[in-house]
């Protein structure tokens, strides 16, 4: 079935600038496209039909993945899902972030997805939340009136609504370097349907003390369990600062699971959620201990 | 407001005048006839419109034509050299790997993908390269087994 698209006018920016120029003039009567996975398909059911399309994917200062060890990793918001799940360095050193990538939709959907494409969408079941929001990202946000960092933990206001202001242009991911003695990883369960989506998602990163292995910090990101994805810090509470035993991974885990809101299948979600998390925090300990 | 894009289909170049609207799946098939690329669900989730844009396998029914300005395109009938098939095309002859046919430009798109990059893959990689194309005819064993079927083929240099 050829779905058509209506008739739109179209901007091909080639910098930073030129973009957030034609945001500001057209406010929410423009939208942004990049790999076009969630947004042509919003227009094509009819959801949404902007009058105007920014295209950016041609911005050629936008799309990069750096690591240094002092500033930690930076991605330009154009990086696909294929590229972080495939480059060496996030492998390597942010391996859920890897993992997290190569979970998003299909080949063909991480080859034109984009990075900031899945954290602008904001759906709740996104699989890239999560990562991001146990590896502490920050996220540079650009317009006419110059440019502002927030936190990723404040940027998810409600399901598919962001911090992102209609003139703003998100450029990029910044990531902290971990501490020594660290690991993390991304565990999820899907329903089963064309393009899998994520019922529950689990992403932890860990860091144990180098010289007791008591666990110095720990993060635990749910997707799909509430409204936004979210932080579970009462859970994450149970463990920091403690000397880490299986008996303390399954309390912290039951906390996680009585910290989220589920908004349907909430019983389902909630026992899910505890196993998840108890086998991601397994999983961590273990590659660190 | 049609705007002029010059990008090349199957090896050669065109010159062509076409509106934002106009989806890739739309102007490969009504503009250039090359009406292998299907268009299955319109949403992106069955691939039966997936095409390579510079080699890498793409949804062309969420593809704007104009954002494919100076790529590469690889469509279905760009794989044949005349009239000998391509050993992935052959291969899905040979074991049956076809029914009804609609995803099979896909499928057969999103494997050679697999096998420009990775010559030799396991089953695994195999499914895990066409996870993003739905056959409702096949179960896809038939599928997969052409596919590493057409690697021993390519690596032992035949076509």
């Amino acid at each position: 079935m050829t779905r058509l698209l209506k008739p739109f006018e179209y901007f091909e920016p080639r910098t930073v600038d030129e973009a957030v120029q034609v945001l500001s003039r057209y406010g929410n009567k423009a939208k942004v496209l990049a790999g076009g996975t969630d947004l042509l398909i919003s227009m094509k059911k009819g959801k949404i039909s902007p009058k105007y399309i920014v295209y950016i994917k041609d911005i050629p200062e936008l799309d990069y993945i750096k690591y240094s060890q002092e500033v930690g990793l930076k991605i330009g918001v154009l990086a696909t899902h294929s590229a972080i799940a495939d480059s060496p360095i996030i492998k390597d050193k942010f391996e859920l972030l890897a993992t997290a990538c190569g979970k998003v939709g299909t080949p063909q959907v991480r080859n034109m997805g984009t990075i900031g494409g899945n954290i602008c969408q904001a759906g709740p079941s996104q699989d890239l939340p999560p990562a991001l929001l146990v590896l502490d990202a920050k996220l540079k946000l650009v317009s006419l009136q110059g440019e502002r960092m927030v936190s990723i933990d404040k940027f998810f206001i409600a399901p598919f609504k962001t911090a992102l202001r209609e003139t703003e242009l998100l450029t990029e991911i910044r990531i902290p370097p971990l501490l020594p003695k660290s690991a993390g990883c991304y565990k999820w369960f899907t329903k089963t349907v064309a393009v899998d989506e994520t019922l529950v998602g689990a992403a932890v990163l860990m860091s144990l003390d180098s010289t007791d292995g008591t666990c110095s910090d720990i993060k635990v990101g749910l997707c799909s369990v509430a409204p936004t994805p979210i932080r579970v810090r009462q859970a994450e509470e149970v463990l920091r600062g403690k000397k880490i035993n299986n008996k303390l991974i399954e309390r912290a885990a039951q906390v996680a699971a009585e910290e989220t809101r589920p908004r349907s299948r909430a019983n389902y979600r909630r026992r899910m959620t505890k196993v998840l998390v108890s086998a991601a925090i397994n999983e961590t300990w273990q590659k660190i201990r | 407001m049609k705007q002029i894009i010059n990008f090349i289909v199957n090896g050669k170049s065109y010159e062509l005048a076409t509106d934002p609207h106009m989806l890739l799946v739309e102007v490969l098939r009504d503009e250039f006839g090359l009406t292998g690329t299907k268009c299955g669900c319109g949403i992106g989730h069955c691939g039966a419109c997936t095409v390579l844009v510079d080699g890498l396998p793409t949804l062309s029914c969420l593809t704007p034509a104009l954002t494919v300005k100076g790529k590469n395109i690889t469509t279905v009938e760009g794989l044949a050299k005349g009239t000998t098939l391509h050993p992935i095309q052959k291969a899905f002859m040979a074991c049956g790997a076809i029914q009804c046919g609609y995803c099979s430009p896909g499928m057969i798109l999103s494997a050679k993908a697999l096998l420009d990059k990775n010559p030799n893959p396991t089953r695994g990689e195999v499914k895990q390269a066409l996870s993003g194309n739905l056959c409702r005819c096949t179960g896809y064993v038939k599928i997969i087994d052409a596919v590493l079927v057409a690697a021993l083929t390519m690596r032992k240099g035949g076509k």
